[in-house]
């Protein structure tokens, strides 16, 4: 009961939130902005050590909360599920293909970067996957974290804490507006397999489309349950290996580069 | 996590997203602690599930998410009530305490990201973008291809 008794962070939790929601969401250029990012700014600050208004231990048990607060937008997003259950099935393989360009996507754009900037074997913890806690575990289990694929997990990790949520909506938001891809596709897209990330993609949206909001949730709902339900199988015999194959391939590559020089 | 921990959490932040709810979109607090009820009620019920020896390999989160579809879908007698009643709270009223948590949690991963080589902040960029963007636009092509867009 320890958690529940951090007064501290709850009534800072509201407080934050209940400013957020008088504000309300602002729209720059093409870019919409929502409460939750306000909040998640907002709540970083608090927590900036220097100010030491929170200890470690109170920013531990924000963090359980978080993952309980998780539990209500997922039900909240699945109760949109329900009345689409029979467009769902007609989209079946749409949601399944859709899984593929989640898993690829990853490593196809942020691999060769990796590897461009310099990173060592690294790069294949930290592109092989968005490094979420069961990512985290894979790497665990395989290299160990004290690998360097394990540092590169780790290090992806905290960036997805810190401001995958924040980059997320705003790419959103501005692909969105482009109009070129249909609303329904980029619900499956913002399915990504994070909560937190998949609630920040899928708000501008749903925001920009009112009359399909419900098609839109029920899609990303049950893109991100296919994520959660294969995903582990596709990180551990497919996304962590062709990762690790393709760094060894392009590692060949620069090191003839070099080599000749 | 202890379970009456979590179930006493779940309902201390439901009151939170519903204060949210009548601030933010002007939706009564009755009302809205009444939609976030069944949110609750359907978390529980989730989280028990995932208790279970068998369930346990599976995450909490995929639980929920089956038993909010069940209870929403045609086969479940209320299917209707439980629809009308959590329209009544928005998906963006939720999301905002979700993340004035994780903002709150930040400050102990920021020491660990000091010791992390500016390089992952363009790769991460990359690795995010990637997976948004690559599964959207076979999700494109896919649905045109089966007539849905």
């Amino acid at each position: 009961m320890e958690i529940l008794k951090d007064y501290k962070v709850h009534l800072l939790a509201l407080l934050v939130v209940v400013v957020c929601e008088f504000i309300g969401k602002q729209t720059f250029w093409v870019i919409t902005v929502y409460p939750m990012l306000y909040a998640m700014i907002i709540g970083g600050a608090i927590s900036l050590p220097k100010l030491k208004i929170l200890k470690e231990k109170n920013m531990h048990h924000a963090s359980s909360v978080m993952i309980v607060t998780l539990m209500l937008l997922i039900a909240k997003l699945g109760v949109a599920v329900g009345p689409k259950i029979n467009e769902i099935f007609n989209a079946k393989l749409a949601l399944i293909f859709q899984e593929v360009g989640h898993f690829a996507g990853t490593i196809l754009l942020g691999l060769p970067l990796a590897m461009m900037l310099g990173m060592g074997r690294e790069a294949v913890g930290a592109t092989y996957s968005v490094a979420r806690e069961p990512n985290i575990a894979i790497v665990a289990d395989k290299y160990g974290l004290d690998s360097p694929e394990g540092r590169g997990v780790m290090a992806m990790y905290v960036c997805g804490t810190l401001y995958g949520a924040i980059w997320m909506s705003i790419l959103a938001s501005i692909i969105a507006r482009l109009d070129i891809i249909h609303p329904y596709a980029l619900a499956m897209g913002a399915g990504v397999g994070s909560g937190s990330m998949m609630a920040a993609t899928l708000a501008p949206i749903s925001d920009l489309y009112p009359a399909i909001a419900g098609e839109i949730k029920a899609y990303a709902t049950a893109a991100n349950l296919m994520s959660s339900v294969l995903g582990i199988y596709i990180y551990i015999l497919f996304s962590l290996p062709f990762a690790s194959f393709l760094y060894n391939v392009f590692n060949r590559f620069r090191n003839k580069k070099s080599g000749a020089k | 996590m202890k379970i009456l921990e979590t179930i006493f959490l779940l309902i201390l932040v439901a009151i939170i997203m519903a204060a949210g709810n009548t601030i933010g979109y002007q939706i009564n607090f009755i009302d809205s602690l009444q939609a976030l009820g069944i949110l609750v009620i359907i978390s529980i019920m989730g989280f028990l599930i995932s208790k279970f020896p068998v369930f346990k390999k599976l995450p909490v989160i995929l639980w929920v998410s089956v038993v909010a579809a069940l209870v929403s879908s045609p086969i479940f007698p209320g299917h209707n009530w439980v629809v009308e009643i959590t329209d009544n709270v928005s998906l963006l009223a939720i999301c905002t305490p979700v993340l004035a948590y994780a903002g709150l949690a930040i400050g102990k991963d920021l020491a660990l990201f000091k010791h992390i080589s500016w390089r992952i902040i363009p790769v991460s960029l990359a690795v995010f973008s990637g997976t948004f963007i690559f599964a959207a636009l076979i999700a494109q092509v896919t649905l045109h291809w089966e007539g849905i867009i």
